[in-house]
């Protein structure tokens, strides 16, 4: 009862900004569409992708795989250039957003550097993006972002010495050591098993309530997607492009309750049918 | 809790090396055993000593020359050393110049797989032709041998960086050289020495080589001379001595491998098989 009450005031005061003059996107796509050549064939990656992703706002790519979700997260973050339409990122072109720092990355792997240890790792792409950082300084902001991230105390392990979930949490420290304004993060989960799987993303959620950075996650997770986000873009594939565009209305902070939350199961349900869908559509 | 702490690793290090030598006394107690039954089987059929000597002969050649010997085996270490040092070098930077210069690696690449198929050892009588008796024919045969594994390690270490390391390098906007100095470079280093493992012996190898095409010194020289004595006991006495350079040398580059990059994946022929 109390829930069900809970998430009718958050749907209205999430539905008031809507109303209004809405804001101004930090991240925006306009008629983006993507082009590779594959062995010498010219193939469509993305089609007419219009996206517009509020300042401060948790959003997630959802789709069946090679829908190019994930070539849309490297557009973003300037490692694919647009064929054509237009795609910024706090106002500017993704690759003067790199310029300017503004681009946190996570990957699926931590890729973290074998020889260095957590808090050195923490700290490499500050020291590689600011050459002129001193040492102390960069090692002070990584170890504050390894606390952020819970893992305050294992400065000094190597990734050989380190979970996958605390590899995982590295990476993120790494990328919130650059003091980003967006976090881009491409199925960063995806190799993790199922419980630790669900602690980064109370972890992620933590950050997020915290640090107010404006993140787009790319997931396979239908229930990763609902939990962390504030709005699901679902996307398919033939050709690749958003089918629907569903906020998720569950009251914030959101906590491992929020799972047995009614509106979550209803959302859910909603994604569930719309991937089932397109996958359909998909094999005809 | 200290006390505790500080005898652990002397504990585990002492049981390390109990096993090390339990894990080797089967390898020790087979080599015995032949051995063993070489002197035997030598004693009992009367195999002349030129044909093949008991390995009592062979120790007292040793002994008796072991003065020849020893300078013989300076020269060839000389060799070794120059030549893979040069092979390292000249592996290291054909890599870095078939990643870094994308178009003329392309070029470049198949013509050194194509060299790599002519027979090292037919050239040696031509650096002997062009550079005479000395060490640099022996060191260029080294090199000509010995650079083509350290080449292919490390093109393989530079080529193995994950493709996201690379993205997040770009998206932080680190330029193509940075990319190579900071990740590029060090994640090859654990490829590069297993190349260079595998160059020390192709080095041992070509020294011999170049010193049987033509030399005054050295441990091949020794083995060719004492065959045309038909001084057999002196041959394998000099081929013990180079087996124990070999060895040596390998070793070493080991000992570099563990000191410089001792993240690399450790290698175990055995079980890796399995």
């Amino acid at each position: 009862m109390n829930v069900r009450v809970m998430t009718a005031a958050a749907r209205s005061a999430m539905s008031a900004p809507a109303a209004g003059a809405p804001a101004p996107a930090h991240i925006a796509a306009r008629a983006l569409a993507v082009d590779f050549t594959v062995e010498g064939r010219r193939q469509r990656v993305l089609n007419d992708i219009n996206i517009a992703v509020p300042k401060g706002s948790f959003v997630s790519l959802i789709g069946p795989s090679g829908c190019g979700k994930s070539t849309l997260l490297k557009v973003m973050a300037g490692l694919v250039p647009p064929t054509e339409g237009e795609v910024t990122v706090a106002g500017v072109s993704p690759l003067e957003a790199v310029k300017a720092r503004l681009i946190g990355l996570v990957f699926q792997e931590a890729t973290l550097l074998p020889w260095k240890n957590a808090l050195e790792n923490a700290a490499f792409l500050l020291m590689t993006a600011d050459e002129t950082i001193k040492r102390a300084d960069a090692y002070d902001r990584a170890a504050a972002m390894l606390k952020l991230v819970g893992l305050d105390g294992a400065e000094k392990k190597r990734p050989n010495q380190l979970s996958g979930g605390m590899r995982q949490r590295v990476a993120i420290a790494r990328a919130l050591a650059l003091d980003p304004e967006v976090l881009l993060m491409d199925e960063p989960f995806g190799a993790l098993d199922a419980i630790t799987r669900e602690e980064m993303s109370e972890c992620l959620l933590d950050i997020w309530e915290r640090t107010h950075k404006t993140i787009v996650l790319v997931t396979h997770s239908i229930d990763e997607a609902v939990f962390l986000s504030r709005e699901v873009h679902v996307m398919g594939t033939g050709p690749a492009r958003i089918i629907e565009t569903l906020p998720i209305t569950l009251p914030h902070p959101r906590t491992e309750e929020s799972y047995s939350a009614p509106g979550f199961a209803t959302a859910e349900a909603r994604l569930r049918s719309l991937l089932i869908e397109s996958h359909r559509r998909d094999r005809r | 809790m200290t006390d505790a702490t500080l005898d652990a690793p002397a504990a585990s290090g002492s049981s390390a090396l109990g096993k090390w030598l339990r894990s080797l006394m089967p390898a020790l107690l087979l080599a015995l055993g032949l051995v063993v039954f070489w002197e035997v089987a030598i004693r009992l059929f009367n195999v002349p000593t030129f044909v093949l000597p008991a390995p009592s002969a062979i120790f007292e050649a040793l002994v008796k020359h072991w003065k020849p010997l020893l300078i013989a085996a300076r020269a060839t270490s000389l060799e070794v050393l120059f030549g893979f040092v040069l092979s390292a070098i000249v592996g290291i930077l054909v890599a870095l110049v078939i990643v870094r210069f994308e178009r003329f690696g392309r070029a470049l690449y198949p013509l050194i797989v194509l060299f790599q198929n002519v027979p090292k050892v037919a050239l040696a009588p031509i650096f002997i032709l062009w550079f005479g008796y000395d060490l640099a024919p022996k060191i260029l045969l080294i090199v000509v041998i010995a650079f083509f594994p350290v080449a292919i390690d490390m093109l393989a270490g530079l080529q193995s960086v994950e493709p996201s390391f690379v993205s997040l390098m770009r998206s932080v906007g680190a330029s193509k050289g940075k990319i190579m100095l900071r990740v590029r470079i060090p994640h090859s280093l654990p490829h590069l020495m297993a190349g260079l493992k595998v160059a020390i012996t192709f080095s041992v190898i070509g020294a011999i080589v170049g010193e049987f095409a033509g030399a005054n010194q050295g441990l091949g020289y020794v083995i060719q001379f004492a065959s045309t004595q038909l001084d057999t006991p002196l041959i394998f006495a000099a081929l013990i001595v180079v087996s124990v350079l070999g060895l040596a040398f390998y070793y070493v580059v080991e000992l570099a491998e563990y000191l410089l990059v001792p993240w690399a994946p450790k290698f175990d022929p055995i079980h890796s098989a399995g």
